[in-house]
């Protein structure tokens, strides 16, 4: 990933200068007044890169998850400008720290008009709280802004109903990656069934090498590891329960199995012993495997782009790729995916430029969006898409990807983006303290019991 | 006697000089690791680690951070922090000559709630701060950042100085009140210039307030265009952490005014940093 | 207090109370109105989107049933102890030795001094990188971290985080230890060297004592830091492995601007700063600097 490029994302705005009384007599007065002075000064001097929202200067402000993918949002963002009478800016926020500055800023003056989410969870607050405009209104005058993206995808920000989001960028499922490589060497194979799984990562072991590569400094990757258990053991019924609010879908039988597999991978040391102190934010689990020191990492479709511009060559020729393996005697569907169904585009209520953004929306499902995401390695869900997989980064991986996404039965939204936001930081604590053995099958059910729902 | 006295003493302490030169280690070692890093490849770095000499030297490093924005944070870091050292020398002089010069109780009570203001740690106010900032619509602009981060060195500042000024002695007071002079000449001509070492030391210490300064920016900003140094560093790590090289480079860029500021006034940024004791 | 009959005389003039308005009036709006808020707010609930809701006493029953907050004021006070334990016996004794005339000794203090011109932020940034497990130092020096899972480890976080504290601050004490050492009257060393006292006994029974205000200070001055320490932690650790090494500092602004439940945060908030009033005020106790303030106040 390179570095979020500095776009200059000066806002407009008109300072203003309240006029100052003129005053001779006493020097402390004289002293505020110099101190309004430096205040005022530096309104000047700094107004123009920050503050005073969108209020009537023709412009709005679209926010996205700062990544590498920002390539696209740059470019529709430009291809927008050079029609609209009202400009778009976009602003960005490393990942990290996105869902809480968005939500912070949501319902406050400095909101941004349009702005990246999961959909699900994540914006069931802001709905709940009126603070987004229903799209249903700019579907009814232009129904592709519905129709052009695969429903399943869609559907993910429908709340009660109604619409409150666009897809906005690729869909990215969970796969397991791996260093072909290292896995030659080994003489393995991409596993299929779990128990094909344990075996290598018993003959990795015995070669020295970590199996799994995790981010555990990150907590969500261990996450996905619960996410795909769960559905390969008892079916994508576990978390639906539990998301409307059936706490006891947790202490299934189902439950108790799928975390007894996890614990049994974890204690066969599949993914060594330091993976709490890796992340995958800061490139650390991806320069694990793209470096030949770890086999697997089980991580989001937007592994490939991480590695295309960590690791050019390695993503190139190195980088494998499989679903995750089947789970003997399951309930769930081995096709079944988890992951982001897509990223979404939700609207604050208070823009002043519905029709613009409308018109902004609409670009989502352009054949130039289309072409840009799949450029960067990204699988746009518009119902145009497959007309452009040879036009892709990797053909052969966009197609792969389009298939099991086109198969599987079930595309379960990550466990932390179907919750609200406030549960994401117990939840996660919880994924991480089973990893580190300091919570049990009973305490990781306790926990996620006790999270909040919508 | 004395000098024969240090003598003596500095003969036989080997103890001591063993035991300073295992803190030299402990302090000294990171410190080289640092700078070898920034002056070697990412591939070098992630190949041979930390601990070995880089293959080839090179400056790519500091012009990459530099050209991604690192230039712009610390840009906007000076701003900030020249604002800050404004705002605190406009309030804190006349603050602390009246609390040394007032008799009335309610400048001692004024007083008193400033000492108590010492113990508010900032991290205390951020939700309430960050609630009026952005009322105020000074979310993500710098005066945002610069208002609440003036407010909370002005206690210290304000200790630092009422200090001194409490060493000019009452005769000097006595003879300019002879002459019939007004408290705005007493202060101008006569306090403020027998301060000028508390006033260097308040100048040091708010600098460093600002120039260090985290939680607010990081609460109260998020664009590229109002990013400051220690945000940029925290992004650059939580974004590319595993670049090394890169990331320690900006390290040693955010650190190299304040090097600067030792290298040149190193009374004052000394006296600053024992302010920070508090007395 | 007034020292001369003169000095209180009609004919010196003394600033009104206007002079001390306007640093007053800033300090007031940007310090104790938001104060006052926290105290309103532990009060309420609030998520940052609607608008704050009376709670009543919810969020301070909460807090009290809390393990989480129940574990991070442990968590705080045993970061802190350990903070005033490392960094107290390096810093005295290094402040004293460099007090001295030892030979390279300006040179050693400048080294010293390098880690207090680094911020926190970059302090943290540094040692984040260089503990990374797999191309930090503990890939190439096993014998010193085993197998590198520091920062992924209850007791390998805890000591990185006093570690990295007492890196960083302790050429600080070392600082106010020297420049107190220097203050030490010469005489002194010199009437015990008559009575026969060696070095080591120069030191416990001339040096220590003259010390015990210097340590007061530098000791309060641990405390309070200790118990707010924020950057370091969240760069470091997160509050992790697990609720680990979640100090209140932190746990607030997990609370807050993670959790989104900034009422139960302003509640912690309140009960940081309730602590470091506490500790403040026995600092001033403590190091009769009340006393000495009031003999020179009005002169």
């Amino acid at each position: 990933m390179k570095h979020v490029s500095t776009a200059p994302h000066r806002r407009a705005s008109s300072p203003s200068h309240p006029s100052r009384a003129p005053r001779r007599s006493h020097v402390p007065l004289t002293a505020t007044a110099l101190a309004c002075a430096a205040a005022l000064s530096l309104v000047t001097a700094c107004g123009s890169s920050g503050g005073s929202g969108s209020g009537g200067s023709g412009v709005i402000h679209v926010l996205a998850y700062g990544d590498a993918g920002n390539t696209v949002e740059k470019s529709i963002v430009d291809t927008f400008n050079k029609t609209s009478k009202v400009k778009a800016v976009l602003d960005t926020i490393p990942g990290a720290d996105y869902q809480s500055k968005l939500q912070t800023v949501i319902n406050t003056p400095q909101a941004p008009d349009v702005f990246f989410n999961w959909g699900g969870g994540s914006i069931a607050p802001f709905v709940k709280a009126g603070l987004l405009m229903p799209l249903d209104d700019m579907i009814a005058k232009d129904p592709a802004l519905k129709a052009d993206f695969l429903p399943s995808v869609f559907n993910t920000a429908v709340i009660d109903g109604r619409s409150y989001g666009v897809p906005m960028r690729g869909t990215q499922p969970v796969l397991l990656f791996d260093n072909k490589k290292v896995l030659a060497d080994a003489g393995l194979t991409p596993p299929t069934t779990w128990d094909q799984l344990l075996d290598e990562v018993r003959t990795l072991k015995a070669k020295r090498i970590t199996a799994i590569a995790l981010g555990g400094g990150d907590q969500w990757p261990e996450l996905m590891w619960f996410e795909y258990l769960f559905d390969r053991v008892a079916g994508p019924g576990v978390l639906q329960k539990a998301v409307g609010g059936d706490k006891s879908a947790w202490s299934s039988p189902e439950s108790t199995k799928a975390l007894g597999l996890l614990k049994q991978l974890i204690d066969a040391g599949a993914f060594g012993t330091t993976y709490d102190s890796v992340k995958f934010t800061d490139g650390g689990s991806p320069a694990l495997l793209a470096k030949g020191k770890a086999a697997f990492e089980l991580m989001g479709s937007w592994e490939y782009a991480t590695q295309q511009s960590a690791n050019p060559d390695f993503a190139k020729n190195q980088l494998g790729y499989s679903a995750f393996p089947s789970v003997a005697d399951g309930q769930g569907d081995p096709n079944d995916l988890v992951g982001n169904t897509n990223n979404f585009y939700s609207v604050r209520s208070t823009t002043k430029y519905p029709d613009a953004v409308a018109q902004f929306l609409k670009l989502m499902y352009s054949d130039e969006f289309v072409k840009a995401q799949l450029a960067i390695g990204n699988l746009p869900t518009t119902t145009n898409t497959p007309k452009f997989l040879a036009s892709s980064a990797s053909p052969a991986y966009s197609q792969y990807q389009y298939d099991l996404v086109e198969r599987a039965p079930s595309f379960q939204l990550s466990w932390d983006q179907a919750y609200p936001p406030a549960a994401m930081t117990p939840m996660h604590q919880a994924v991480q303290r089973f990893f580190d053995g300091q919570l049990d099958a009973g305490g990781f059910v306790a926990a996620m019991q006790a999270l909040p729902t919508p | 006697m004395i000098r024969h006295m240090t003598r003596r003493q500095v003969r036989a302490n080997y103890l001591a000089g063993l035991g300073s030169l295992v803190w030299l280690g402990v302090v000294g070692l990171p410190l080289v690791v640092l700078l070898t890093t920034t002056l070697r490849t990412q591939s070098d770095y992630a190949t041979n680690g930390p601990l070995t000499l880089p293959k080839r030297l090179t400056l790519g490093n500091y012009t990459d951070a530099l050209s991604q924005g690192f230039a712009q944070d610390l840009a906007n870091t000076c701003l900030v922090t020249v604002s800050v050292v404004a705002v605190v020398l406009l309030l804190v002089p006349p603050l602390s000559y009246t609390i040394v010069r007032s008799r009335r109780r309610s400048v001692r009570t004024v007083f008193r709630v400033f000492l108590l203001g010492l113990a508010v740690p900032a991290q205390a106010v951020i939700v309430p701060m960050f609630y009026l900032i952005s009322k105020a619509g000074l979310y993500d602009d710098l005066t945002g950042v610069v208002l609440p981060t003036a407010a909370f060195s002005l206690p210290i500042c304000t200790l630092i100085l009422t200090g001194t000024m409490r060493e000019i002695t009452p005769e000097l007071y006595e003879a300019m009140a002879v002459d019939g002079a007004s408290p705005w000449r007493v202060f101008w001509q006569l306090v403020l210039p027998l301060s000028r070492g508390g006033l260097a030391t308040v100048v040091v210490f708010a600098s460093l307030q600002a120039w260090n300064g985290f939680l607010f920016p990081l609460v109260l900003t998020q664009s590229d265009s109002t990013k400051v140094i220690t945000l940029g560093l925290y992004s650059f790590q939580t974004e590319h952490g595993v670049n090394a090289p890169g990331l320690l480079s900006a390290v040693v860029l955010s650190m190299l005014p304040v090097l600067g500021v030792y290298l040149f006034a190193r009374r004052a940024l000394v006296q600053g940093l024992m302010g920070m004791g508090g007395k | 207090m007034t020292r001369s009959p003169a000095a209180g005389g009609a004919g010196l003039t003394r600033p009104g109370l206007a002079w001390a308005l306007p640093a007053t009036a800033f300090f007031a709006v940007f310090a104790l109105v938001p104060l006052a808020l926290v105290a309103v707010l532990s009060f309420t609930a609030w998520n940052g989107v609607d608008s704050p809701r009376a709670a009543g006493l919810a969020n301070w029953t909460a807090l009290l049933h809390d393990p989480v907050m129940l574990k991070s004021l442990w968590l705080s006070a045993l970061l802190t102890t350990l903070g005033v334990l490392v960094q107290t016996p390096i810093s005295l004794l290094l402040g004293v030795w460099a007090a001295g005339h030892q030979r390279h000794r300006a040179i050693l203090s400048a080294i010293y001094f390098v880690p207090l011109l680094l911020s926190a932020t970059a302090v943290s940034v540094l040692w984040r990188a260089l503990l990374d497990p797999n191309f930090g130092l503990p890939a190439q020096a096993p014998w010193l971290f085993g197998d590198g899972n520091l920062l992924g480890s209850r007791d390998g976080a805890i000591g990185v985080l006093a570690f990295v504290g007492a890196w960083q601050w302790t050429p600080l004490h070392t600082l106010i230890y020297q420049g107190a050492a220097r203050a030490i009257p010469q005489v002194l060393y010199q009437a015990a060297a008559i009575d026969g006292a060696g070095r080591l006994r120069q030191f416990w029974h001339v040096t220590l004592p003259q010390l015990r205000t210097t340590m007061v200070t530098s000791t309060v001055l641990m405390v309070v830091g200790g118990l707010t320490t924020f950057d370091t932690v969240l760069i470091l650790t997160q509050g992790g492995p697990g609720t680990e090494t979640t100090i209140s500092a932190y746990y607030m602004y997990e609370q807050g601007f993670k959790s989104f439940d900034f009422g139960q945060a302003s509640a912690i908030a309140l009960v940081l700063v309730l602590v470091a009033t506490l500790v403040s005020l026995a600092m001033v106790r403590l190091s009769g600097y009340d006393a000495m303030r009031a003999g020179t106040e009005g002169i």
